[in-house]
């Protein structure tokens, strides 16, 4: 089993959680205000085509980021105004983006990038990775730390970040009530929608660095419905880590740790199907779980006994 | 709900104008003829007789899977993992359609269809639980599941079903069994039929009999359901096991209709078709045949708009996306109805009940 | 003492629709300063909408507001807490994740940087604790405060955001007899400060011991305005219902018989801390209406729903007619006999976005002779709604109607011809007059006087004490989830009952109660 359990899988795990990570803190904040974002999936899709789609034509990862943020922030604000504006139901406007997201990348790769499937190509700039000389030559500690993707860093300054918005400042116990009980911030004086709408931006800006990392980082390619899946993935570990984004990123570990058990257990024979089911039998089975916690805790503080 | 849907069909239009103009804009950003591309895809779509019968064909589990995603979310669940079922209903007919034995092909037939929906509504069982008893989100259960089932499904016929022909799908399934052609050389096949009778059933079962009435009421609201002695949370495991079973049939009718057997991977996101059906027409059971109808055409034209207009078939699918968004906003064309809101009709609203339509209005005894 | 003329708000001829309501047509209010003005009128009569313009919620269709002589175009809670108006609703804005002193600064938070200064906030709070000896627990969360202390957070939170007008959203509804004389100290040493206060209440004893000058409302429209001076309650409630009211029923002691309800020593689990039932037991007899008293929140609704299956029993029995009924299905409640009008019928009561002929038939439509098989039988629906709506004088008549159109009352008699009609043994009526007008109580509460007549038992809970007092014949009084006492109606008044339901055990009250 040396195969599986040895010293870079710790970095193997950072490796693949880092994609989910984002996607888990697009839903984080917006579960704040009790927006269940089913849309992170489409938000990341749609801007991890245009960050690899930037990144081929302008040669810079930077602008490529930041156009996949913006496109992140277009693909949140139809859903906010959908759902904000014109009463759509939260649900049926994250599926209609999701939807959106599919055809339009898949239009996008036909169109602009002239190929259908799958796009590589040694023109994509990718996000850097991080060479620390001194790190060389010390073994594990160059095993764990050395050679970080720039954008794996930065999933972990956000999640500090995410957690100091929401539970310290000001703005964070507005979400934070407006999610809870809107009238309460109504009657505050504080405005819902706004507060809604600053949410749905903030939430675009991550699921846009979620999918500029995923095409830019984790891989350097895009193919239809590159995601597939870890969106959902995102909210279960939001569901997991229970609105808190440093428990969230636990959550996001654990994923990253299955994938890449998973992937490395290819090698002893199983059948790759079941290998690449394995993550989503295993996001199922967390996010009951964390259901089912959460459920008993509710039962236990309720309970006269 | 305090506003009031207003005429659904007007609606309807209108977001479908909408969303043909932000197409035709699309494309002429992009240096394409709008007027050309919709003009091929109406012939595409209905002049000949392979073109109208390639329609048909597309229809049918457009059709299905469009009414199953509404039975789910008349028991207010998002039941979007169709597809799944429509994968495991799939094999599971190709299965018993290959290796159970022969015997006359109408029992045989049914046969298929009663295994698949078996599994289709088992498979949709399992996030219907997990909901009711644990309040997991069952969009994304459906979602994750699907990829199992998709997995799964590709294993056995690439594994244990195999037909060794070096393709990815199971051995075909007994000649008698197939379902007639009816539309030659299209691929439309009596399964329309099998199609209608089930929608109608579906129909029946949902606005006449109990069965119904317990779907709609915990669906509108759950708590009074309680309160009056229906369980709600059974409730809600039968309607999405119904929406999986129809899933099922879904498969089933791919399977002998269209192609003999299991191919690895086929549907191509079907389910998605159905799913958009139904949730433009606000999952009015009623007006999800004739979306479907709509949403079929457009697949079946794109092939021709592509090729003899030269837009990318693509394009199809993010018109229709853009369409489904537009349909999602609930008040979108309230602004039109503003003026008219004069005071008989606000006196008529508290008289009258809530129109044909309206999903939350919930009108259902006629 | 208010100035004559020092008018701090004045609101004119306003005019608000809602979809299915003129809820205000035409009113009228001013508000001096220094000054505690009630504004009273029934149920939907209008007070609470015409004050939620004022704060801003709602925007109102016509008329003019003015503030400090100001004409206010756009309000928003933002621009009238700004011009110093407050509120404190009839449901409470608190959030109950959060603490009560974040509840407290929300929207007004002191800063350090970007970060939330708590020490600040909490000095800011204190000063209002102690000028008018409202004690608040600053950390505890919401969900572990009693009814009352969230109560006083709610009007620390208008004081803070530096309100000189409190508009006060039936604030009694929620004490009990002896709360609210403490109550009304800290309004009066308010008024005393200077703040001037719009008291909405339909209760007129208070509003006469309280007020400076009297508004009434009438089905959205304006009555008068009045001086307390120049006014007694009987012309109050003259001017509150258009006619002579006469809501005291003769009460009449049925022949009472064995037990129908047996509750043995109940434990149940409870939204709130204080609202988890420990260990009840009572039993409700035949013939005989047995009222739960007690402030709101004390486990009466978890009591209801725990015997109605609707909460699981986590400790003791519940038995109904002999027959052990501990954490059966609602279904098999209802067939064992029981029967009940829920505390919320728009939630539970009724099915808002069925017609009226769906609701009634709601718990029996799979019997015969509505449903053969599957099949529904929409004739025999319709004939059995027929019959109950001119039974029970529901209007409208018209049994295709959706019930969400419906006016309080006729929602209400739907619901109470459903249970009557169900003839069962035992009848739960849980806040059965809640937001109904006067009409309606009338008659259901000599409904529930016939019901009682037939021998059944009835289980009567209701927040409002003159109905308890009015209708049963025995009293339980309910305290954080225990029994505080059983009183017979003979020797039950507001101020024995009302001390119980303070948690005072009835041979403390001497000691107690200075």
């Amino acid at each position: 089993m040396n195969d599986v359990f040895n010293i870079t899988l710790i970095y193997a795990t950072i490796r693949s959680a880092t994609p989910i990570l984002f996607a888990a803190l697009c839903a984080t904040v917006t579960q704040q205000a009790d927006i269940l974002n089913i849309g992170t999936e489409g938000i990341m899709l749609t801007s991890a085509f245009v960050a690899v789609l930037t990144s081929v034509t302008t040669g810079s990862w930077l602008i490529a980021i930041l156009m996949a943020i913006v496109s992140g922030i277009a693909i949140a604000l139809i859903m906010a105004v959908a759902n904000i504006r014109y009463n759509a139901h939260i649900c049926a406007a994250g599926i209609a983006v999701n939807m959106f997201a599919l055809a339009i990348t898949k239009f996008g790769l036909q169109q602009f990038l002239g190929t259908a499937g799958t796009f590589t190509s040694p023109d994509i700039k990718a996000i850097p990775r991080i060479h620390i000389a001194a790190l060389d030559g010390i073994p594990v500690l160059n095993d764990i730390f050395n050679n970080w993707c720039v954008t794996e860093v930065f999933g972990i300054v956000m999640v500090i970040v995410l957690w100091f918005l929401l539970f310290k400042t000001v703005w964070g116990l507005r979400v934070r009530c407006v999610g809870r009980l809107p009238m309460a911030a109504e009657t505050a004086g504080i405005n819902v929608r706004r507060m809604k709408y600053e949410v749905m931006i903030i939430s675009g800006v991550l699921g846009g660095l979620a999918g500029a990392h995923l095409s830019l980082g984790y891989s350097q390619m895009f193919a239809d419905n590159i995601t597939n899946g870890r969106g959902f993935m995102g909210v279960a570990a939001m569901n997991f880590g229970g609105m808190n984004p440093l428990l969230v990123w636990v959550g996001t570990l654990i994923f990253g740790f299955i994938d890449s058990v998973g992937a490395r257990l290819q090698a002893y024979g199983l059948p790759s199907q079941f290998i690449l089911m394995l993550p989503y039998i295993f996001t199922i089975a967390i996010l009951v779980l964390a259901m089912w916690r959460k459920g008993r805790m509710n039962e236990k503080a309720k309970s006269a006994l | 709900m305090a506003e009031k849907k207003n005429n659904p069909y007007i609606t309807l239009l209108l977001t479908l104008l909408l969303s043909m103009v932000v197409g035709a804009i699309f494309m002429l950003v992009l240096g394409f003829k709008p007027f050309d591309a919709y003009v091929q895809l109406f012939k595409g779509a209905f002049v000949g007789k392979v073109n109208l019968g390639t329609t048909l064909q597309k229809f049918v589990p457009i059709l299905l899977t469009g009414v199953g995603f509404a039975v789910a979310s008349k028991v207010g669940c998002f039941n979007a993992g169709i597809e799944g079922e429509l994968y495991l209903g799939a094999i599971t007919a190709a299965w018993a359609g290959h290796y159970l034995p022969k015997m006359p092909a109408f029992l045989h037939i049914l046969v298929c269809l009663v295994l698949a929906m078996i599994v289709g509504a088992l498979w949709a069982a399992i996030p219907a639980i997990l909901k009711v008893k644990w309040d997991v989100n069952e969009i994304c259960v459906c979602i994750l599941s699907t990829y199992v089932a998709k997995f799964f499904t590709s294993w056995l016929c690439n594994g244990p079903l195999s037909a060794k022909t070096g393709m990815p799908q199971t051995p075909a399934v007994h000649e008698n069994i197939m379902l007639t052609q009816i539309m030659k050389p299209s691929q439309a096949n009596t399964g329309l039929f099998i199609a209608f009778i089930v929608v109608a059933a579906v129909i029946w079962l949902l606005y006449r009999s109990t069965v119904g009435y317990k779907f709609l009421t915990v669906g509108l609201n759950s708590a009074h359901a309680d309160y009056m002695g229906i369980n709600s949370k059974k409730v809600v495991i039968q309607g999405m096991m119904l929406s999986g079973a129809l899933g099922g049939i879904a498969g089933t009718i791919e399977v002998l209709g269209v192609y003999g057997y299991f191919l690895d991977n086929f549907s191509l996101n079907i389910a998605n078709d159905g799913m958009l059906s139904s949730m433009i027409v606000w999952n009015d059971i009623r007006l999800v045949p004739l979306m479907a109808f709509f949403v079929a055409s457009l697949k079946a034209g794109a092939l021709s708009m592509e090729r003899f207009a030269g837009v990318p078939r693509s394009i199809v699918d993010t018109i229709t996306a853009i369409f489904i968004i537009f349909a999602t906003m609930e008040t979108l064309f309230h602004f039109l109805y503003k003026k008219k809101k004069t005071k008989e009709e606000k006196a008529a609203m508290t008289i009258n009940a809530a129109p044909a339509g309206s999903e939350k209005g919930g009108k259902k005894d006629e | 003492m208010a100035a004559k003329d020092d008018y701090i708000v004045e609101m004119s001829d306003i005019d608000k629709s809602f979809p299915a309501v003129h809820a205000v047509d035409g009113g009228q209010f001013t508000l001096r300063r220094g000054e505690i003005h009630s504004l009273i009128g029934e149920n939907g009569a209008g007070k609470s909408t015409m004050m939620k313009m004022l704060y801003g919620l709602y925007r109102p269709d016509g008329g003019t507001i003015k503030i400090n002589g100001k004409v206010m175009e756009h309000l928003t809670p933002g621009i009238s807490i700004g011009e110093g108006i407050g509120m404190v609703h009839q449901e409470f804005m608190l959030v109950n994740d959060l603490t009560v002193l974040e509840n407290v600064i929300l929207g007004f938070e002191p800063k350090k940087g970007v970060i939330i200064n708590f020490e600040e906030s909490r000095a800011r709070i204190n000063k209002y604790v102690e000028t008018y000896h409202m004690d608040i627990q600053p950390d505890k969360r919401i969900d572990q405060i009693s009814v009352g202390e969230a109560q006083r957070v709610e009007i620390i939170k208008t004081l803070y955001r530096g309100a000189n007008v409190l508009i006060l959203d039936e604030p009694t509804a929620v004490l009990t007899p002896q709360e609210c004389t403490k109550f009304f100290e800290i309004l009066q040493e308010l008024r005393n400060d200077g703040k001037s206060i719009v008291f909405i209440s339909h209760k007129l004893n208070e509003v006469m011991e309280i007020s400076d000058r009297i508004t009434v409302m009438r089905t959205g429209k304006y009555i008068a305005t009045v001086n307390k001076e120049d006014t007694n309650t009987t012309e109050l409630a003259k001017m509150m219902v258009g006619r002579e009211v006469f809501l005291s029923i003769e009460k009449e002691k049925a022949n009472i018989g064995a037990p129908i309800l047996e509750l043995k020593d109940i434990w149940t689990s409870g939204e709130k801390e204080l609202s988890k039932i420990r260990g009840v037991s009572f039993d409700v007899r035949a013939g005989e209406i047995v009222g739960i008293a007690g402030v709101d929140g004390n486990g009466q609704s978890e009591l209801i729903e725990a015997v109605a299956g609707l909460r699981k029993v986590e400790k003791g029995q519940v038995i109904l007619d002999g027959q052990d009924i501990t954490n059966d299905t609602p279904f098999e409640a209802r067939k064992a006999g029981l029967t009940h009008i829920p505390e919320d019928r728009n939630l539970r009561g009724l099915n808002r976005a069925l017609s009226i002929e769906e609701n009634l038939v709601a718990w029996r439509f799979e019997e015969k002779p509505f449903a053969t098989g599957i099949n529904r039988n929409k004739k025999e629906i319709r004939k059995f709604a027929e019959d109950l709506i001119e039974k029970f004088d529901i209007r409208p008549t018209e049994p295709t109607v959706i019930t969400q159109s419906l006016s309080g009352g006729n929602a209400q008699k739907i619901v109470v011809a459903r249970e009557v009609d169900a003839d069962g043994k035992l009848l739960i009526a849980s806040q059965p007059s809640r937001g109904v007008d006067i009409g309606a109580i009338e008659s259901i509460r000599k409904i529930l006087n016939a019901v009682k007549k037939e021998g059944k038992g009835i289980l009567l809970v209701s927040a409002d004490l003159e109905e308890v007092l009015a209708l049963s014949d025995r009293i339980v009084v309910m305290y954080e989830g225990r029994i505080m006492g059983i009183v017979d109606s003979e020797d039950a008044t507001s101020d024995n009952v009302g001390l119980l339901m303070l948690g005072e055990r009835l041979d403390e009250k001497e000691k107690e109660v200075s």
